[in-house]
């Protein structure tokens, strides 16, 4: 990864942290089905699995020796990612959450979200490449709260009136997960 | 502490809930159990090269196992003779050594101790060659699937799986190379005891209708009951599966195709999965060519989900907390291009994002809630429903009945409580 951003102006910065400011809104006051408004129909929406890798003894002094993508079993991988999904299953993950038989969310549970470092990383045509990190609070009824933190990677389409979600990773910084559960929108 | 005869009943529909809560009993489960059964370990498509290695466990205890260079499969305890610290850190890799961090003594990946890096400062020179890694004594693999046991005077593990193989062998053989197991597991961390996970995907098909009705539509989970078989091998282990109609259509039929890889998936996907099957009577025979398998289980924490394509362990840490391990399995010899599609009929629906078994996570910690409870010893939990209504079939091996029968939990927890009490009193 390229470990420059792309050159932005103002306006541009501030029409990208409205675009996930509003989408944590949403997300957070569990109003998904307009949050899916801001999803593209061909969305890819992934959710690498993440390793505890053996340290290459080779690459002793290098950066790479202990970058993040060798942590990551992602789309490409012959690993299994956690989650590899369409339109269709997040489609099917926001019907659930209005379904009385939910039982993991019934009563649902209490997120709070804040995106930051917003990050501008490559623009070609209409397809942005931008990269933000979130600490999402989740408390579940009956249960403890838990801390999630991760990076999102997405591809944005700006659809002229705003932008559409067309590709989402979601790199969770945990191998051992202590959650309880990845099912989220995050 | 209780006597164990108190918490299973003699045909064990009714179960304390100190099962699943107390201390003592725990300390039981790890001698009388996790100290002398089969435990799953891992699968040789892991660990294919000299010098591969994955993490397992087996009970609590963390286990390196790996291919030697003498290409033969190793389990050794991940602790240094030196001071005892994990001398393998990695979740999975391939090495030369293993290195303790603390004085660097190293050991070569069958276990043995190769250095201690101070001794060329002393006088003395202690014995190398009883100083290696604690070996698990007992390690056998069936068609691919590793198994250890702690104790070295257990049946061979072919007899211990006894007619399990035959249900096993319906998904296993079903295909030329057998199965895989793709990359590392998904570990999770549940407030449950470690028999709960394994209960339910033993045999309980028919939470299904209510758990699941946000996602499982009624008529689906009709079908899968009228089609519906239970079976109970011993020792304690379990299959569930559906016998399609002799002249149903191969897309009903084909494993691989209900899931939403295998619906959504590219033709390509599709026609090797019809490929698979249109080989099945002929590599499985005609009745287990038409099964179609929901939950396995092997006694005692190892499950298979047929249709959500997955190898599941369940690892106690105490009572209370189980660390749930799942992988996705695929066919080994798909293109590299279909077992990407086939893992998501995993991970669409279970593992720690799935969107079924995000319910079945919230079930086990609050059934352990509601186990761990005062002023209800008097109330077992009810196991009884079905009661004796197994019994043998002419062509299924085992004991047989409809999924609403929960024999297959009687059976666990008879053989459970048989286990325990073996080494009852003698601490």
């Amino acid at each position: 990864m390229s470990s420059a951003a792309a050159i932005t102006s103002p306006d541009q910065q501030r029409a990208l942290e409205a675009f996930y400011y509003r989408e944590a809104r949403l997300l957070d006051n569990r109003q998904y089905r307009q949050w899916l408004e801001l999803v593209n129909e061909d969305i890819r929406y992934l959710l690498p699995a993440r390793v505890n890798v053996q340290v290459d003894n080779r690459q002793s002094g290098n950066e790479h020796m202990i970058s993040v993508e060798r942590e990551l079993e992602g789309a490409d991988s012959m690993g299994c990612p956690v989650r590899e999904e369409s339109y269709m299953h997040l489609l099917l993950r926001v019907e659930r959450a209005y379904k009385i038989n939910s039982w993991s969310e019934n009563p649902p549970a209490r997120t709070r979200r804040i995106v930051g470092n917003v990050e501008l990383m490559a623009r070609a045509g209409d397809e942005y490449s931008v990269l933000s990190n979130f600490h999402l609070h989740y408390a579940r009824p009956g249960s403890g709260s838990f801390l999630y933190s991760g990076q999102r990677r997405d591809l944005l389409l700006d659809v002229g009136v705003g932008y559409k979600l067309r590709q989402r990773e979601v790199i969770l910084d945990y191998a051992d997960i202590a959650l309880p559960t990845l099912g989220l929108l995050f | 502490m209780f006597q164990i005869s108190e918490l299973v009943n003699r045909d064990a529909s009714l179960i304390s809930r100190r099962c699943w809560t107390d201390q003592g009993v725990y300390e039981l489960e790890k001698r009388g159990i996790f100290g002398r059964a089969w435990l799953f370990l891992g699968h040789e498509s892991q660990i294919r090269q000299p010098g591969d290695f994955v993490q397992a466990y087996m009970c609590e205890t963390p286990i390196i196992l790996s291919r030697g260079q003498d290409l033969q499969v190793h389990a050794n305890i991940n602790s240094c003779s030196h001071r005892g610290l994990p001398v393998c850190r990695a979740d999975h890799g391939n090495t030369r050594r293993f290195i303790c961090p603390y004085h660097n003594w190293s050991y070569s990946v069958e276990g043995e101790l190769v250095t201690i890096p101070q001794e060329s400062a002393l006088g003395t020179k202690p014995d190398k060659s009883a100083l290696g890694l604690k070996r698990v004594p007992r390690v056998e693999s069936w068609r691919g699937l590793i198994f250890g046991s702690f104790d070295p005077g257990i049946i061979p593990l072919e007899e211990y799986l006894g007619d399990m193989r035959f249900y096993l062998d319906a998904f296993l053989e079903r295909f030329p190379e057998g199965i895989e197991f793709m990359g590392a597991p998904h570990r999770w961390l549940l407030d449950a005891n470690w028999k709960l996970p394994v209960e339910n995907q033993l045999g309980d098909v028919n939470h299904g209708a209510f758990l699941h009705s946000a996602i499982i539509p009624r008529e689906a989970q009709d079908l899968i009951e009228q089609l519906g078989y239970s079976v109970v091998t011993r020792p304690g282990h379990g299959a569930t599966f559906r016998l399609m109609p002799e002249d149903a259509p191969v897309d009903e039929v084909a494993w691989g195709m209900e899931g939403m890889g295998g619906m959504f998936g590219s033709p390509e996907v599709q026609d090797y999965l019809r490929e698979v099957q249109a080989r099945a009577v002929e590599r499985v025979g005609p009745l287990r060519a038409r099964m179609k398998g929901l939950t396995y289980g092997i006694y005692p924490n190892l499950s298979f989900l047929w249709s959500n394509a997955s190898f599941k362990v369940s690892h106690p840490r105490g009572p209370g907390k189980v660390e749930y391990w799942s992988w996705a399995v695929v066919p080994a010899d798909a293109p590299d291009t279909v077992k990407r599609v086939l893992r998501t009929n995993y991970s669409s629906f279970f593992g720690p994002g799935g969107i079924l078994e995000q319910e079945d996570s919230e079930v086990w910690v609050q059934q352990f809630k509601g186990s761990n409870i005062d002023f209800a010893d008097d109330r077992p939990c009810f196991y009884g429903l079905g009661l004796g209504e197994e019994a043998p079939h002419p062509d299924l091996p085992g004991l047989v009945s409809v999924t609403a029968n929960e024999f297959y939990a009687r059976h666990f927890f008879a053989r459970w409580r048989d286990d325990l009490q073996a080494v009852e009193g003698s601490v």
